[in-house]
């Protein structure tokens, strides 16, 4: 099966999940002659055609990397969303610093570089952008140690 | 007034040291964007808006800050495809052609800094050029109605599907993603939350900079482990470093030439820098013919997709500036850094915020006097840039994303959406779908239905509004256009496929 295939069946269930959702989009006072399901409604349809159109046509087969390249984009992705998860709660300087070691290694950086560069890195932003250009960052748990030093 | 005493104001406004400022730090920020390959344009303008935002600038700041960059990228692209024959930035895949032979013949110095010429001229061309259309083009388009906007917008996606790859059906279908995700939120004429699955942080729409930097940053970041550029060496530099004479003479009527059908495809929605240097490449190397040596390092092809990337860059403004309709993914993320600001780019923006526009038109002037002092003796500082290896180029990119991402809501929610998008668009990619439209299609979005709406309101749900007036036939006569003769071109190209080395590239691109 090519992935033109998976991408058209995709889109033709999101253009019907669509459909189904803004069937239900009615306003309580209509006042205009064009409500708020008809461009969606629209939308949905135009994607399942698009869908459909690449299930019996597809044209292409994705070149994917090889297994292990694949497995280092499937881990990279992973740092990137447990980074997002954890920048509020552990604060920007340590979720900088755990984020770039582990992606750092997969970009073909020894452990001392990496680890480097992300202690180094999630000091020097903090300071740039919270202390000097004054764009709020979380502290998170490194806030006691912050404010013992006055930054 | 008169355009004098507008572009006069204007240089007054971007005369003022923080914009003066703010120019010279995109224009440095750009070049090393535009060099470093697999970061373009719209990777570097895309981490600077939330920044620029965040950071409080005024909005003709702001706007300064990100054109620098837009055009400082399409400097900075030309120094990698001549030092390591890896292009920069898409458009500066032509400029490898000649421009690595020439440096492996030790005339990369005079390759760097004649291309630096040609951007220069080229951008300034065009900039002269926006000057002349967009006061005209501005007072023609305050004559739009809802219904010519909605076929004008049809017609911007038209191009941009058309021109864009070989496979329209997967541009069309980005395009149409883009619209969706635009829908989410609460609908503002009826009070309806639309896909909002009850999350009280999409019940505002789903962020723009959270849809740009998840699906152009994050995404690029996970190309890029594909894509080994690593073990190849910069080819010292060693002569001349300055082009002399001679040489400016030998390229000159190339570079006006090329700069002008830059212009050109550059006004063109969807057209952009890529097609613009892959068509004047093909075009000099004919009009040289026997006495050329392209592919071999002829000067004359390195002057001329350069001036040609650049001038259609520079032109690309004329469509968002004048109509609100962004023909260039770049411009399209742009736009929305107005609307961060609650300024709605189009006609009006000319009579509401001439400051703005005109220190924009005038900061481009500078922008470019700038690049070319920064990218002629400054040269050997860019390439040093190339050595950054990627284990601490990517780290960082991701950080500084999620700052930008982070400084715009403060919440958990839109840096999870973000990463979330950029798996989705590193697949989509994958599959070969553009991502131009894609945004192109967001910003549009609510713009789109409510043109709709609002068209079919005169008329109590009539649907022939939509083609009533010339200016809408007209629009939807070229619409269809775009659409058609590519295909048909295609058609007819297939069994000579080959011999036009511009048609590859542009289906690369």
């Amino acid at each position: 099966m090519t992935s033109d295939r998976v991408l058209g069946i995709l889109a033709v269930l999101m253009g019907a999940g669509m459909a189904a959702m803004s069937w239900g989009y009615v306003a309580q006072v209509e006042y205009e002659p064009v409500g708020p399901r008809a461009f969606p409604l629209l939308l949905a349809g135009l994607i399942a055609l698009c869908g459909l159109w690449l299930v019996f046509k597809p044209s292409h087969r994705a070149h994917f990397g090889s297994t292990l390249q694949m497995r280092s984009v499937a881990l990279c992705a992973l740092f990137v969303v447990l980074y997002a998860v954890l920048f509020q709660v552990l604060g920007f300087v340590v979720a900088t610093a755990l984020m770039s070691i582990p992606v750092g290694r997969i970009f073909g950086g020894t452990w001392k570089q990496s680890v480097l560069t992300g202690v180094g890195m999630g000091l020097v932003l903090f300071v740039l952008f919270d202390t000097l250009l004054d764009v709020v960052l979380p502290a998170g748990i490194a806030k006691p140690l912050f404010t013992a030093i006055g930054l | 007034m008169d355009t004098y005493s507008f572009l006069a104001s204007g240089f007054a406004v971007a005369l003022q040291p923080m914009n003066l400022l703010m120019a010279a730090i995109g224009a440095f920020i750009g070049t090393v964007v535009g060099l470093l390959p697999g970061l373009g344009p719209i990777n570097g303008v895309a981490i600077l808006m939330p920044l620029a935002f965040a950071l409080k600038l005024p909005p003709e700041t702001a706007l300064i800050l990100l054109a620098a960059v837009y055009i400082g990228c399409e400097y900075g692209g030309r120094i990698s495809s001549i030092l390591l024959n890896v292009p920069g930035d898409a458009a500066a895949i032509m400029t490898a052609m000649d421009g690595y032979p020439m440096a492996r013949k030790g005339m990369g110095g005079v390759a760097l800094s004649i291309s630096a010429w040609s951007s220069f001229v080229g951008s300034m061309i065009a900039t002269v050029g926006i000057v002349m259309m967009t006061p005209l083009l501005s007072k023609w388009a305050l004559a739009f109605g809802p219904a010519e906007y909605f076929a004008l917008m049809v017609f911007a996606f038209a191009c941009l599907t058309g021109l864009l790859g070989d496979q329209p059906v997967k541009a069309l279908l980005a395009t149409l993603i883009g619209l969706s995700l635009a829908t989410v939120g609460v609908d503002s004429n009826s009070g309806v939350y639309r896909f909002t699955f009850d999350s009280i942080h999409l019940s505002d729409g789903i962020q723009f900079i959270v849809v740009v930097i998840g699906l152009f940053s994050i995404s690029e970041l996970l190309l890029m482990l594909e894509e080994a550029v690593h073990g190849k060496a910069v080819i010292p530099e060693t002569g001349r470093t300055l082009f002399n004479r001679r040489e400016v003479a030998e390229t000159w009527w190339g570079t006006v030439r090329s700069s002008l059908v830059g212009f050109v495809v550059g006004i063109l929605p969807g057209a952009g820098a890529t097609v613009a240097s892959a068509i004047t490449y093909s075009m000099e190397k004919r009009i040289a013919g026997a006495s050329g040596t392209f592919g071999e390092g002829d000067i004359r092809g390195v002057a001329a997709p350069e001036a040609a990337n650049n001038a259609s860059a520079n032109a690309s403004f004329i469509p968002m500036l004048t109509l609100g309709v962004p023909g260039s993914g770049t411009t399209a993320v742009m736009m929305g850094a107005l609307t961060l600001y609650n300024i709605t780019p189009g006609p009006a923006l000319f009579q509401q915020q001439p400051t703005l526009v005109w220190g924009l038109i005038a900061s481009m002037f500078i922008g470019n006097v700038i690049l070319l002092v920064m990218n002629i003796p400054m040269v050997g500082l860019f390439t040093r840039m190339l050595k950054v290896p990627n284990w601490a180029l990517v780290p960082g990119i991701l950080a500084v994303s999620a700052v930008g991402v982070y400084a715009v809501h403060s919440t958990t929610f839109d840096l999870v959406l973000m990463s979330i998008l950029g798996v989705v668009g590193y697949a989509l990619r994958k599959c070969e779908m553009p991502m131009a439209p894609l945004i192109l299609g967001f910003v549009l979005g609510e713009m789109m239905e409510q043109n709709l709406r609002r068209a079919l309101s005169i008329t109590n749900g009539e649907l022939g509004i939509l083609w009533e007036s010339p200016i809408s036939i007209g629009l939807w006569i070229c619409a269809a256009a775009m659409v058609i003769v590519p295909l048909a071109f295609r058609k007819l190209r297939k069994p000579a496929a080959g011999i036009t080395p511009a048609g590859a590239v542009v289906e690369q691109a």
